[in-house]
């Protein structure tokens, strides 16, 4: 867990960070209150309610298998929801990149832990599609 | 001493050398899932064919007490014997000696069966299990595997080598593996690194565990260091046995060749019904190559790298030929810096071994992307380029679908001197395709069109009709024939037996400097 005091428009705010690997307890993300230091009036929203919480649908659960985009591209159908059994070579989503419509596989036997896009978003190589337990 | 104290004398010294590091480290040994030193070349090894080298080789050392710490044998056993009848010469490091560390003498008996096995032209195997370099010896160590690089580099594309991790290779000792030409790696016991977990931690304070820094399933499937992965020792030593059946002894004979048992002459009427009605649709090339080659037997080269080409051995009427086919099923088979680099070190062993090269192309072209052009996409798509147009053994490429653009050059194409390019009615030979392609093309007519979005569908079709056939390619004679894939196996035979006598002269060179 790693402290930093950041400043917003004249408030300070005392923030706490720390770091999730695999298998490690799930984020946590926790602000005080501005520190009395700071007496501005009114200050603009500060970015904490974003980041303290996250969208639900980019979430993904620690611990759980990582599925990744192999190229940059479409997606063109999503096979799967949220909670849905899957088995080792399923197809979970079909990406359309390269002029072709690829198929993503399960990696393994599990259940969808999230799934992080959404049909017709485009993705970039890396971005999570979605995530097995 | 009388004759028989002689004799008994010898037996009881041969008795401790079998030994090794005694019951003791032996039993540790076994208990972490290893074979020993010994074990190992008995499982690889014909019964009883095995002969030892430099049995009573022993440390000079005398630094820190080296001289109380000597076994005979100096942790390696080295030696030569017969795989199915053939002759391999081996090195294999004894941990339970001394932790297999290298030292001179140890290092010595290694380069004494390489200098062997070049002069006979015979595989080389080396299994490694060794601690590393023995401190005790400082440079003298360093020495020795100065003089095993060496011999890795000059046996390189003279006789096969073969390198098995099974137990640490770590350090300097990676670099002999690396150099030879294929790396067998077996899951939870072999590592390699070059910095262990401990090092990395006090420099980066990344945490990573010996397996997941250099264990098998990493250099299989991330680093792509590593060729074959198996569950245990067992396993891979029958895939070992299994590769040597398709390599020549040297570069000077021929590959061996096993009486075929598949026709010839088999028509193969499912090959055409492999490939989509849509060309954005994936399959699977394995389907392939399986129904192509001998009894469906293909031995396929690093499985679990860059899956997006497919390397390997198979047979063709009963002769070793390599094959290089690109994987729609994954990332749609473009080629990138990985499967560019994987490609081209597999064309590049054939072309030393005297082993024909066939490639199925499929290949929509290669990954567009930031993260690749700053990977070098250019310098290592370069790589296969140059292997496919420096290789001189026949080679024969079956176009089934997609060839566009550059990556339609780099797969083995007739400009690069590909001696037979055969095509399936199913393949699209085209510089781009047609979406991209008619949108630059007829980009004003698309433009001035009263309905652009039926313009530009329509234009779509005209190029498709028009290019994205292999007519236009054969026309120009880039392709030798379109076939039909039921009978691409006979093609495929009959142009092999065409080209056994192929020779090519090149300019007289030392080597070229094939961009790294």
């Amino acid at each position: 867990m790693k402290k930093f005091l950041i400043k917003v428009n004249g408030n300070q705010y005392e923030v706490e960070v720390e770091e999730v690997r695999d298998g490690a307890s799930a984020p946590q993300v926790t602000f005080s209150a501005p520190a009395p230091a700071a007496a501005a009036p009114a200050p603009a929203p500060a970015p904490a309610p974003k980041a303290a919480a996250p969208k639900k649908d980019t979430a993904v659960p620690a611990g759980a298998v990582i599925i990744k985009a192999p190229m940059p591209g479409t997606i063109l159908n999503i096979h799967v929801n949220q909670g849905d059994t899957v088995k080792k070579g399923q197809v979970l989503l079909i990406l359309e990149a390269m002029k072709m419509e690829n198929e993503i596989l399960a990696p393994n036997d599990g259940t969808v832990a999230s799934v992080n896009v959404s049909k017709g978003s485009s993705v970039n190589v890396g971005e999570v599609l979605l995530s097995l337990n | 001493m009388d004759k028989v104290d002689k004799i008994s004398l010898l037996h009881e010294k041969l008795a401790q050398v079998e030994q090794g590091g005694g019951a003791e480290r032996i039993a540790k040994q076994h208990n972490s899932g290893k074979m020993t030193a010994r074990e190992r070349i008995e499982a690889l090894f014909d019964e009883n064919s095995f002969v030892e080298t430099d049995t009573f080789v022993e440390t000079r050392s005398i630094d820190f007490d080296m001289q109380k710490k000597k076994v005979a044998g100096d942790g390696v056993v080295t030696g030569y014997g017969s795989i199915d009848g053939r002759l391999v010469f081996v090195s294999s490091q004894d941990f339970t000696v001394i932790g297999g560390s290298l030292g001179e003498m140890h290092a010595a008996k290694i380069t004494k069966v390489m200098d062997m096995a070049m002069k006979m032209g015979a595989p080389f195997i080396s299994i490694n299990d060794s601690g590393g370099a023995r401190i005790e010896e400082g440079i003298d160590a360093l020495k020795g595997f100065g003089d095993i690089f060496y011999r890795n580099t000059l046996a390189s594309g003279v006789i096969p080598q073969i390198s098995v991790i099974m137990g640490p290779c770590a350090g300097g000792a990676v670099y002999s593996p690396a150099i030879t030409d294929f790396i067998f790696m077996v899951d939870k016991t072999s590592q390699m690194f070059i910095t262990g977990p401990q090092v990395i931690k006090s420099v980066t304070g990344e945490d990573v565990t010996f397996e997941k820094l250099g264990g098998a399933e990493t250099h299989n499937s991330i680093s792509g260091v590593a060729h074959f992965r198996s569950s245990n020792e067992k396993e891979c030593i029958e895939q070992i046995k299994k590769l040597i059946s398709y390599l020549p002894d040297n570069n000077l004979s021929d590959v061996p060749v096993f009486a075929s048992q598949d026709d010839m002459n088999r028509i193969n009427d499912n090959l055409a019904n492999i490939i989509p009605e849509g060309s954005n649709k994936p399959y699977d090339m394995m389907d392939i190559i399986t129904s192509v080659v001998d009894n469906g037997d293909f031995f396929e080269i690093q499985k679990h790298f860059a899956q997006n080409i497919i390397v390997g051995f198979g047979r063709m009427n009963g002769a070793t030929v390599g094959i290089v086919a690109n994987q729609p099923k994954f990332s749609a088979g473009v080629l990138d810096v990985n499967s560019s680099d994987k490609a081209a070190r597999f064309v590049r062993f054939c072309d030393s071994f005297n082993i024909p090269v066939i490639t199925f192309t499929d290949v929509p072209g290669y990954l567009p992307g930031v993260g690749q052009e700053h990977s070098g996409v250019i310098r290592h798509g370069a790589k296969l380029l140059y292997a496919f147009s420096e290789a001189t053994v026949p080679k024969i490429n079956v176009i089934v679908r997609k060839a566009y653009g550059g990556a339609y050059i780099a797969m083995n194409s007739k400009h690069l001197g590909a001696d037979m390019v055969f095509a399936w009615p199913s393949a699209e030979i085209a510089v781009m395709g047609p979406d991209g392609a008619a949108n630059i093309i007829f980009k004003k007519d698309i433009a001035a069109a009263d309905d652009p979005v039926e313009a530009r569908s329509r234009l779509i079709e005209e190029y498709r009709d028009k290019f994205s056939n292999p007519y236009v390619a054969a026309s120009r004679g880039y392709v030798d024939d379109v076939i039909d894939p039921a009978t691409t196996r006979i093609r495929l035979i009959s142009a092999l037996e065409m080209l056994a006598s192929k020779r090519e002269n090149r300019p007289a060179k030392k080597h070229g400097n094939i961009p790294l």
